[in-house]
């Protein structure tokens, strides 16, 4: 199984949910839809530029490994290892926003404090599980190199976004 | 050792005149190490003040907006409006029963901050067109900006600066959201003394529920959704502080008034009721409530359904 393409999918989707974080609670209007996908695209945009670094570093390995097709082979081994675990992450929180946006009020709170408020903090505990995941599917040093730029540039979507348009309240 | 809310020690209005008063950064820094709370007073440590250690107004009016803003993020996840709705849709069915379908009400909210609910309401008609609502604050700042949030989106409802008991039209009905934990005592009573003695039909306040996971919630919720630490430390001051069923029930046993409370303890699931009601309303209005409630209406206790052994505690 080659996981670049769901990694890649997964980074998107996720670096649009942090434009969305970033905005959250900076804006008191009551309509609001359009500031929220503002708020998304401006975190995919700001994501898929930081996905790259990651995509870099998988190619700087492979153009100085001695054996481009095992090292190609390496890597993807511990792609599917960072994948599992945010696979894991990706259908909880899908779980929870499903339940917290169909179900009444009172069920839709229960989704919000034992899901999504906790898998929010979680978020970065997920990543370092990945990284591991991606040493012991056998990805060696450079899945975990390459893991580590990935969950860095997607840690660093919200805090940029933040930072960059939503620092004060609007 | 009393839980202290920093928001309460650096705002200081006179609830006579409405003026902001000076408040010096040193004596909240001690109030609060003397409360055994040194976290909060290197919170407070951090504000800026000017040269007599009196706190820069204008920074904690924008602190106090900023984290008000995130607050509401807070409101609109737990989905407070339509938790309020939920209550206040079939009191204002049953008010309008007694006092004629063609009257025209007033909603009025206290301590509106920055006046989620009212604009929430007034954006959504959730009450109906013939509902006036009014938000009211000692906070000129949260006022201010809640008008101008209100006209940006050109929302029906009005604010005003001042003490919710010196209004010069009769309320119908008195709301608040998360104001009750910040009485204490007496005063409690007394806030719903004030409400009993007015000409309102009833009043209908949410506060956190006193649960033994309200502390653990807030400090995982407002750890997950607020930035600043002032944010993060007054939500879990707030759940500590929050009253249990039988305060809040004894304190709004006054004199012309039923006091109920709707989904107490015993009778919701704790994860899924982060605040919940206790309402007061004139004796006349409880059948018709009950009726407009429906099923619903099982879950409004009154003091002797939660004093009654093996009842909803």
């Amino acid at each position: 199984m080659n996981p670049v393409l769901p990694l890649l999918a997964l980074g998107l989707l996720d670096a649009a949910f942090s434009g969305f974080r970033a905005y959250a609670g900076r804006d008191a209007r009551i309509r609001k839809h359009r500031a929220v996908v503002r708020a998304a695209l401006r975190g995919l945009a700001v994501g898929a530029v930081l996905l790259l670094a990651p995509a870099l570093t998988a190619g700087a390995v492979l153009l100085a490994a001695d054996d481009p097709d095992r090292a190609y082979g390496v890597l993807a081994d511990g792609g599917v290892g960072f994948l599992v675990p945010l696979g894991l992450y990706a259908l909880a929180v899908a779980v929870s926003l499903l339940a917290y946006f169909a179900l009444p009020f009172r069920a839709s709170t229960l989704a919000m404090v034992v899901g999504l408020g906790p898998l929010t903090l979680a978020r970065p505990l997920f990543v370092a599980v990945a990284c591991a995941g991606a040493l012991v599917a056998g990805g060696g040093w450079t899945s975990l190199l390459v893991g580590a730029v990935a969950g860095a540039a997607v840690l660093c979507v919200e805090p940029f976004v933040h930072r960059r348009w939503y620092a004060m309240p609007l | 050792m009393p839980h202290l809310e920093i928001s309460d020690l650096i705002t200081v209005t006179d609830p006579l005149s409405g003026a902001r008063l000076p408040v010096r950064r040193g004596d909240v820094v001690r109030l609060l190490q003397e409360s055994g709370d040194p976290r909060a007073a290197r919170i407070v440590a951090g504000l800026p003040a000017g040269r007599d250690d009196v706190l820069d107004p204008l920074a904690v009016d924008r602190l106090m907006i900023g984290v008000h803003t995130e607050m509401q993020r807070l409101s609109e996840e737990l989905r407070i409006g339509e938790r309020l709705v939920h209550v206040l849709g079939p009191l204002f069915e049953a008010i309008r029963e007694i006092a004629g379908r063609r009257g025209r009400f007033r909603l009025v909210d206290i301590g509106s901050g920055l006046g989620y609910l009212v604009r929430w309401l007034a954006a959504t008609g959730a009450l109906g067109p013939n509902v006036e609502l009014i938000g009211v604050d000692l906070d000129a700042a949260l006022v201010a900006e809640a008008d101008r949030l209100a006209r940006a989106e050109g929302l029906d409802c009005r604010f005003v600066h001042g003490n919710a008991f010196d209004l010069p039209e009769i309320a119908t009905v008195y709301v608040s959201t998360g104001v009750l934990h910040h009485f204490r005592g007496p005063a409690l009573t007394e806030f719903f003394e004030a409400q009993a003695d007015s000409q309102a039909l009833a009043f209908c306040h949410f506060d956190i529920a006193a649960t033994r996971l309200a502390p653990v919630g807030a400090w995982m919720f407002h750890r997950a959704r607020m930035r600043h630490p002032l944010g993060r430390h007054d939500g879990v001051v707030s759940a500590l502080r929050a009253h249990t069923d039988d305060t809040l029930l004894r304190a709004a046993t006054v004199p012309g008034i039923r006091p109920l409370l709707y989904e107490p303890r015993g009778l919701s699931n704790p994860f899924c009721t982060t605040l919940r009601p206790v309402l007061g309303i004139r004796p006349y209005l409880e059948d018709p409530l009950r009726l407009a409630m429906g099923r619903a209406s099982r879950r409004l206790v009154g003091a002797e359904q939660l004093s009654r052994p093996g009842a909803a505690r």
